[in-house]
């Protein structure tokens, strides 16, 4: 298994247990969920209220798809600075059918969930291969 | 009408010159429930108390009305508070920030009411527990995929990349667009997946689909205790099989905020 494989993993696992701690979990979590009290049973607490609409932040559309652009130019600086040009990296990528990866892992979630107790055989038992060796399966099954 | 009634007697204390208190209501338990009186301190370090009413209890503590916000540690507290009381048993949340009067209104606004509701709800939640599952994209993994798969996102990248932002605003505002189409459409596919493979093992769940460029979706995800092996062992499996476009956080046990039909 490749270092980089091994970096991601936490405590043994791919799965991470992080404890929730952070505010913008907890608001997550909990801000209007529970049972609602009648309002004209409650009284109000100062700063509640308005926590509550902090939390609810709304972007424009059109600010979200700046942002969003901005991101995807910023991606290829990104990709340049690791010392390929992008048409050449998305044209290996091409080549090495690394475009249709999302679908490639997918099949490759779905062949490790289902196949992963009976169907097994045709792999080592012992070595559990990431998702990222899917794609040649796939392959494999298309032709 | 009692609520009337009530809040004039506050007002009346507060003439007296002395701080009206509320009653900060963070959940409701079963009647019988002693360990609820072992909890920790909650909001203002005050101690919880029990208001019961039938078979149900209300998990309060008093609150001086005029105290400062102080937000973050109110939140805290409250989980604080929910956290401790899922570990003990069955607990049906009330939504943060919930503060009657007094205890009678508790009893008259919130339990007595409800109280068949509530019981039926407890009974549902016996050995039951809320786990988040968070999906979020590996940076960078979708904005890759989608130039890779989309010539037009491709083409207005290329477009807009060297022009400055105010003469290809309108290319833009369309590549940003197309770019947060494209995601909306893996985010929905890539979690579709993923509930597929959690589904076996839950016996309810709420999707939240992300918003942003790394967000993928947050389950939440009511599961039984006898279930919660099975549960993580399915999701490391998963983890594992994804983890270089997804990754998977699992938080939890926690009060089960999005099983009991509030907001």
């Amino acid at each position: 298994m490749t270092t980089q494989t091994m970096s991601r993993r936490q405590g043994g696992g791919y799965l991470e247990r992080p404890a929730p701690s952070g505010l913008a979990d907890v608001v997550e979590m909990i801000l209007d969920k529970g049972i609602v009290i009648d309002a004209y049973v409650r009284v109000s607490l100062v700063g509640i209220e308005l926590l509550t609409i902090d939390a609810r932040i709304v972007i424009a559309s059109v600010d979200t798809y700046l942002r969003f652009a901005e991101a995807t130019n910023r991606l290829d600086l990104v990709e340049n600075g690791g010392g390929k040009p992008l048409d050449e990296f998305l044209g290996d990528m091409q080549q090495s059918g690394a475009s249709r990866k999302v679908k490639g892992a997918v099949s490759g979630v779905k062949s490790a969930l289902t196949s992963g107790k009976e169907k097994d055989d045709d792999e080592d038992e012992g070595s559990r291969r990431p998702a990222r060796k899917a794609p040649a399966r796939r392959g494999s099954s298309d032709e | 009408m009692t609520v009337s009634t009530v809040a004039s007697a506050s007002r009346a204390e507060d003439d007296r010159g002395e701080v009206a208190r509320g009653c900060f209501v963070y959940a409701v338990v079963r009647a019988g429930m002693p360990e609820a009186r072992d909890a920790p301190a909650g909001l203002d370090d005050v101690p919880l108390r029990l208001v019961v009413e039938g078979d149900v209890a209300a998990v309060v503590n008093d609150v001086l009305l005029d105290r400062p916000p102080g937000r973050r540690a109110d939140l805290m507290a409250y989980q604080r508070v929910l956290d401790h009381l899922a570990a003990q048993g069955p607990v049906v949340p009330v939504q943060f920030g919930s503060m009657l009067l007094d205890d009678d209104d508790v009893r008259d606004g919130v339990l007595g009411p409800d109280e068949p509701r509530l019981v039926a709800l407890l009974d549902d939640l016996e050995g039951r527990s809320q786990y988040q599952l968070r999906a979020t994209y590996v940076p960078g993994v979708p904005l890759t995929e989608i130039l890779s798969l989309d010539p037009t996102v491709a083409a207005l990248r290329e477009q807009t990349k060297d022009r400055s932002e105010l003469e290809s605003h309108a290319d833009r505002v369309e590549l940003g667009r197309r770019v947060a189409a494209a995601m909306e459409d893996l985010r929905a596919f890539d979690a579709d997946v993923l509930l597929d493979a959690v589904l076996p093992f839950v016996v309810d769940h709420v999707i939240v689909l992300g918003t942003d460029l790394e967000g993928l979706a947050t389950f939440s995800l009511l599961v039984d205790d006898e279930r919660v092996a099975e549960l993580e062992a399915q999701l490391e499996e998963l983890a594992e099989a994804v983890h270089e476009r997804i990754r998977l956080a699992l938080t939890g046990p926690s009060a089960p905020f999005d099983f009991v039909g509030g907001a």
